[in-house]
């Protein structure tokens, strides 16, 4: 059976980027309107829409796998992609579209089912012989236990869920004296958040970076990596920039962390892509944190510098086909940076600032890819998360990356909503960025300001203050009209206008 | 206005305490240096409004403005100003230093979402920047950070109920 029609079990940008490659397959697409969203860009790319606007159920249809099942049915598809979040790590799902004789385009339900539990995960990397922090072997029943194996790898140790994942139900412990406590509070949090109360410990590594190595594999058992992703610029674990290639690994650490990847992905008999997130921490030792058995968000910053469509890749290897590439293959040229530009209010500590974007426009240039799944009119809603667009900028190397990145944040054009973009303008001019010395720690801790503006912004901000007060208080002027390169407006009728909302 | 002619200055202050003074009649006009250059407010279709400002275009709001407090966000940042006339600010500089500032914020909901945890209590000291509540919004946990140094006198926020954008979460007197 070869894919011919396919449901997109997602929405967003995401969604679009699916279809497009499914569209250059000449492979139709099935999405799945909402009433969350019901006019959201994503329905226009595809061509077939499932109407589950009157579904009054509480869970998100794209959570509900049932309904999405049903859906398949109902349309004809005979493949599933998940995109990423929702239900893409979800090894039921999997196995209820295999089920069905529906392609599940991703791993098996085996493989996603041993890398989304930590315990077993590090069993098999134990096994794999894939170096790894200093930590218990299996889960932990009680504190005393905890305390034991503590005292044995050294603080500070790092209390994580055994089904967690983004950072929920993890504890740093740093004495002895707080383990009873934390041990309990992780506890209850991984039961509340994952239905699983089993915690495990590791040896915590201060200040690292994230590094993650993308891997395809084909159901011939091939397996091979596309390089790696800097991925140390996060904020509570949540990644905002993603380059590739990383400057803190040189070819010789490349190879041998690439091979351990390989190593882990092939012992859970791995097909389709997947990436394989290590540690690395400031004496360049790195160590295997787990495996994220979809597609990352982040995937772009791979397909640039190694040209290679990860999509298509995973849409060939649901059909069977055997990997046209050998690790040799694999040439990584130039730099590639992504900026999730998200509607979120950097100055009051990054909070989510939904509304409606009212008007957006995107550089084109030829080292600028972006892949949104908002137009002007669209709104971000509470529902789901707060990303606008990710901006994705290559140069010939890093340098090069950041002069283009710096050019192309200036023409990021998006009103209606507050985003990170200052936050990125001041990233990219940031000597700890420049220099590639950050850490996941860098934005906790070396950063004093989370947003950049030039020292005549807030000058021209106080004059336009200040106009509006003359206006409004001492009747000055009448309005003029520039028509040949846009109109005039006095902020006066400005304000008018927002008043009216 | 009678004494509008005689207005030489207005002074824009920040809330961090800058302080920018233009001469009337305002130009739009801004000097750098020893060179004038052109400030202009336009829109159009495609961007919306903005500021035109050294062959640069710069996204501009409104966000709000009440009396001679106005809310701008400029290219994506926002800032606040209080617009002063000379005599505004003389009398400002005299009330501030004979009776201190004795105001009430009002910390709210800044978006939909459920109350996780309340960190203050009624008669607790606050910080500027330090989280009062933490609400759960849009698949994230979020800090809510009082605005202000102050002393918490009311708490609205119950930890595991939902809440309405704009709901009144505490009351912090300023000190």
């Amino acid at each position: 059976m070869k894919i011919n029609k396919i449901l997109i079990a997602n929405r967003g940008e995401i969604a679009i980027r699916i279809m497009k490659t499914a569209r250059l397959m000449k492979i139709s697409t099935v999405a799945v309107r909402t009433a969350a969203e019901p006019n959201a860009m994503y329905i226009s790319y595809a061509d077939e829409v499932f109407d589950n606007c009157e579904d009054i159920s509480d869970i998100p249809v794209f959570l509900d796998i049932e309904k999405l099942i049903s859906i398949a049915l109902k349309t004809g598809v005979n493949a599933v992609h998940p995109g990423y979040g929702f239900l893409a790590e979800n090894a039921y799902f999997a196995q209820k579209c295999i089920d069905n004789n529906i392609i599940y385009i991703g791993p098996s339900p085996d493989a996603i089912y041993k890398m989304g539990n930590k315990t077993i995960a590090r069993k098999l990397a134990m096994k794999s012989r894939i170096p790894m922090a200093m930590g218990s072997e299996g889960n932990i029943s009680n504190e005393e236990e905890a305390i034991t194996i503590a005292e044995k790898i050294g603080y500070p140790v790092i209390i994580k869920a055994a089904s967690g994942g983004g950072g929920r139900g993890m504890r740093i412990v740093r004495k002895s004296e707080e383990m009873e406590k934390m041990f309990v509070i992780a506890s209850k949090e991984a039961d509340k958040a994952f239905n699983d109360p089993s915690v495990f410990i590791e040896k915590y590594i201060e200040n690292p970076k994230h590094i993650e190595f993308q891997i395809l594999g084909d159901t011939k058992g091939n397996v091979i990596h596309l390089g790696e992703r800097e991925c140390s610029i996060q904020r509570k674990h949540q990644k905002l920039l993603e380059e590739a290639p990383s400057c803190a690994l040189d070819s010789r650490l490349r190879t041998a962390m690439g091979k351990m990847a390989v190593q882990i992905a092939k012992a859970v008999n791995y097909h389709s892509a997947g990436t394989v997130e290590f540690l690395l921490d400031s004496d360049k030792k790195f160590y295997f944190m787990e495996m994220n058995t979809r597609i990352q968000v982040e995937h772009p910053v791979t397909e640039v510098i190694t040209g290679i469509d990860l999509i298509e890749q995973q849409i060939r290897i649901a059909n069977g086909e055997e990997l046209k590439f050998r690790q040799e293959d694999i040439k990584l040229k130039g730099w590639a940076i992504e900026c999730r530009i998200n509607a979120e209010d950097v100055q009051a500590g990054f909070a989510p600032d939904p509304g409606r974007i009212e008007n957006l426009s995107m550089p084109s240039d030829p080292c600028v890819r972006v892949d949104t799944g908002i137009q002007a009119g669209s709104a971000i809603v509470a529902n789901y998360d707060s990303m606008i667009a990710k901006l994705i900028v290559s140069g010939k190397d890093r340098k090069d990356a950041i002069k283009n990145c710096k050019m192309a944040l200036d023409k990021v054009w998006i009103k209606g909503t507050k985003t990170t973009l200052p936050f990125f303008r001041m990233l990219i001019r940031h000597h700890k960025f420049l220099d590639g010395t950050f850490t996941t720690a860098f934005i906790e801790k070396d950063l004093e300001k989370y947003y950049f503006y030039s020292e005549y912004e807030e000058m021209l901000a106080a004059w336009l203050a200040t106009k509006l007060f003359v206006e409004e208080n001492l009747q000055e002027d009448s309005i003029n009209v520039d028509f040949s390169n846009g109109k005039e407006i006095s902020p006066w009728l400005l304000n008018k206008r927002m008043n009216q909302f | 206005m009678n004494d509008k002619l005689q207005i030489k200055k207005l002074y824009a202050l920040s809330s961090e305490n800058r302080k920018f003074s233009f001469s009337m009649p305002l130009k739009n006009k801004i000097r750098i240096g020893k060179r004038d250059y052109i400030v202009q407010i336009k829109a159009d279709e495609k961007l919306g409004t903005y500021i035109l400002w050294k062959n640069r275009k710069y996204p501009v709001e409104i966000v709000r403005s009440r009396q001679n407090k106005y809310e701008i966000l400029f290219n994506d940042i926002s800032y606040t100003f209080t617009v002063e006339t000379p005599f505004s600010l003389q009398r400002m500089k005299v009330l501030s230093s004979k009776r201190g500032k004795a105001e009430k914020e009002i910390v709210r909901a800044p978006m939909p979402g459920k109350i996780i945890d309340v960190l203050v209590r009624e008669g607790s000291d606050v910080l500027r920047g330090e989280p009062v509540v933490i609400l759960e919004a849009m698949k994230m946990q979020n800090e809510i950070q009082s605005p202000v140094n102050g002393k918490i006198i009311h708490v609205s926020a119950k930890a595991g109920t939902n809440v309405m954008k704009d709901d009144v979460l505490v009351e912090i007197k300023v000190i």
